[in-house]
């Protein structure tokens, strides 16, 4: 996969985001899934810490979900 | 003196009121004493709750272990408070303390090579180490501490919108690093759209041991300098939408642009003959800027209210032409009215080299760059990770009134895909072994 093809898929969402269309997205009260522990984009914060930690000092990538910076003078 | 005697005397006449009353008074010692801990204890704990009745705390112990290199223990602590206003403050801190062998750059030879430590200014002496024929040469004496704190403040501003600012410190003895960074996020669309956009903005310092080896300078004249720094200035946009009920989906795009020192200062590259033998060493060579672009998308799904996955790509682009895909999925399972759950994850990652990466020097070649390392993280490689965690929920104290208990185990594994032509002398070495590692984490949090 290359940044093309990921960008493509994600104009695909953002088209649909903007169209407005009608399946897209959910009523105040239907959230009760979206509430769960396991559907947050921040739940265990320190397992994605640590183990940013370990990809950072052994591979050339860092960041996507948040910044590169690793603050550490491993790599 | 002579009154206690008397004193004594009614009671020594009669054995059994004597013992009645030790029972008696010991009784009522216990019943004081437990009175006044359980005083003390209920004391203790209601200051402890009064403490943390506003707060979250998250904290984890992890253990690293790679085959015969690096091991680390980093305990980590992360407490945050969300106000009535809605703002919420976090703090968080860490403690890497590393030790083991750290390969230095040098390829494995047929024959012992003699290396100086980073404070060594001679290949001769005390500070010097030999690797083994056939061994990669590795710094045996590696190890090294890091402390690190951070925080984090978030305010709504409007109904929709919220600021976030936060920061960094975290210092080694030959490594400083200082980080800000703010962002803000709109939410629209019935708050199922949020657009975040953040910058962030990192100093370090690095103060290598011996000093900072001017780049691509002969490993055997010592040539190093002082401390040296580098900057980072990193811009990310993002934008999270619920698609329905059961699946929310988030996209970034970030760029970040470091500048200055960015050697390895403990990384050397082999020199090697046309037969295959050592001829030397020297210092890596890296350019002193590199910009990084990346993509990174993710979608959180609820199969049913058990089951529910988590499945992140990103692509990785930069300057020194190293491309990079991952791909990581978690999947959790929750059980017993949700109070437990476990979560295996697969991860897999793949990176091509960066366009100065040589495993060695051939004696003959000159580079075209200037440029030049040996550093395995630059080379190409693809890696697999396979973890699993549990994870318990118990009663607790603190905001939530709950707290939940977890173990994470993870196995990390690197496949080097090196394709340069390998001298003649060099055949039946292992130049490129992979790397092993394990990771075993404990985490409280309530």
């Amino acid at each position: 996969m290359n940044l093309g093809r990921l960008s493509f898929l994600c104009c695909i969402t953002g088209a649909a985001i903007v169209s407005g269309c009608g399946s897209i997205g959910v009523k105040p009260w239907q959230r009760d899934v979206l509430a769960r522990e396991e559907m947050q984009l921040d739940s265990d914060p320190l397992d994605k810490a640590i183990d940013d930690h370990m990809y950072f000092s052994k591979e050339a990538s860092s960041g996507g979900r948040s910044y590169a910076g690793g603050g550490c003078g491993c790599n | 003196m002579q009154l206690k005697p008397k004193a004594r005397l009614p009671v020594a006449r009669s054995p059994n009121a004597s013992v009645a009353r030790r029972r008696l008074m010991a009784a009522s010692c216990a019943l004081l004493s437990a009175g006044a801990a359980r005083s003390q204890s209920s004391r203790l704990e209601d200051t402890v709750n009064e403490l943390l009745k506003d707060w979250s705390v998250d904290s984890a112990l992890a253990y690293y272990h790679e085959n015969g290199r690096i091991q680390a223990i980093e305990p980590v602590v992360d407490v945050s408070r969300i106000y009535a206003d809605g703002s919420a403050l976090n703090f968080n801190v860490t403690f890497d303390a590393l030790s083991g062998a750290s390969p230095n750059g040098a390829l494995t030879s047929h024959t012992a090579q003699t290396f100086a430590s980073p404070s060594g200014t001679s290949l001769t002496g005390p500070h010097t180490y030999t690797t083994a024929p056939g061994q990669l040469p590795v710094d045996p004496k590696y190890h090294d501490q890091r402390l690190a704190v951070g925080g984090n403040w978030t305010v709504p501003i409007t109904r929709t919108d919220q600021l976030s600012i936060g920061g960094k410190l975290s210092d080694e003895h030959d490594f400083f690093s200082a980080t800000v960074n703010a962002s803000i996020a709109h939410d629209f669309n019935d708050k199922n759209t949020t657009l975040s956009f953040g910058v962030s903005n990192e100093y370090d310092r690095l103060s290598p041991i011996g000093g900072a080896p001017v780049p691509g300078s002969d490993y055997t004249l010592f040539e190093k300098t002082g401390g040296k720094t580098k900057d980072g200035v990193a811009g990310l946009l993002g934008v999270t939408q619920v698609m329905t009920r059961n699946w929310l989906t988030e996209f970034n795009i970030s760029v970040d642009r470091f500048t200055g020192y960015l050697n390895d200062p403990y990384k050397i590259t082999s020199i090697i003959d046309s037969a295959g033998g050592t001829t030397g060493y020297v210092y890596e060579s890296r350019p002193d800027q590199r910009v990084r672009n990346s993509a990174y998308w993710e979608n959180r799904i609820a199969w049913s209210s058990q089951l529910s996955t988590a499945l992140s790509l990103r692509y990785m682009s930069d300057d020194w032409s190293v491309r990079s895909d991952t791909a990581q999925l978690h999947l959790r399972w929750v059980w017993a009215d949700r109070d437990r759950y476990i979560e295996p994850t697969i991860r897999w990652y793949r990176q091509t080299e960066a366009n100065f990466y040589t495993p060695f020097i051939s004696g003959a070649e000159t580079s075209t760059t200037g440029y030049q390392s040996s550093d395995s993280r630059l080379g190409p490689f693809h890696a697999l990770t396979y973890g699993v965690k549990f994870a318990k929920k118990l009663a607790g104290p603190g905001a939530s009134g709950g707290s939940e208990i977890s173990v994470r185990a993870e196995y990390y594994q690197q496949t080097y895909n090196v394709r340069v032509p390998v001298p003649p002398g060099l055949q039946g070495l292992d130049l490129y072994p992979g790397l092993d590692a394990i990771l075993l984490q404990v985490g409280w949090r309530f």
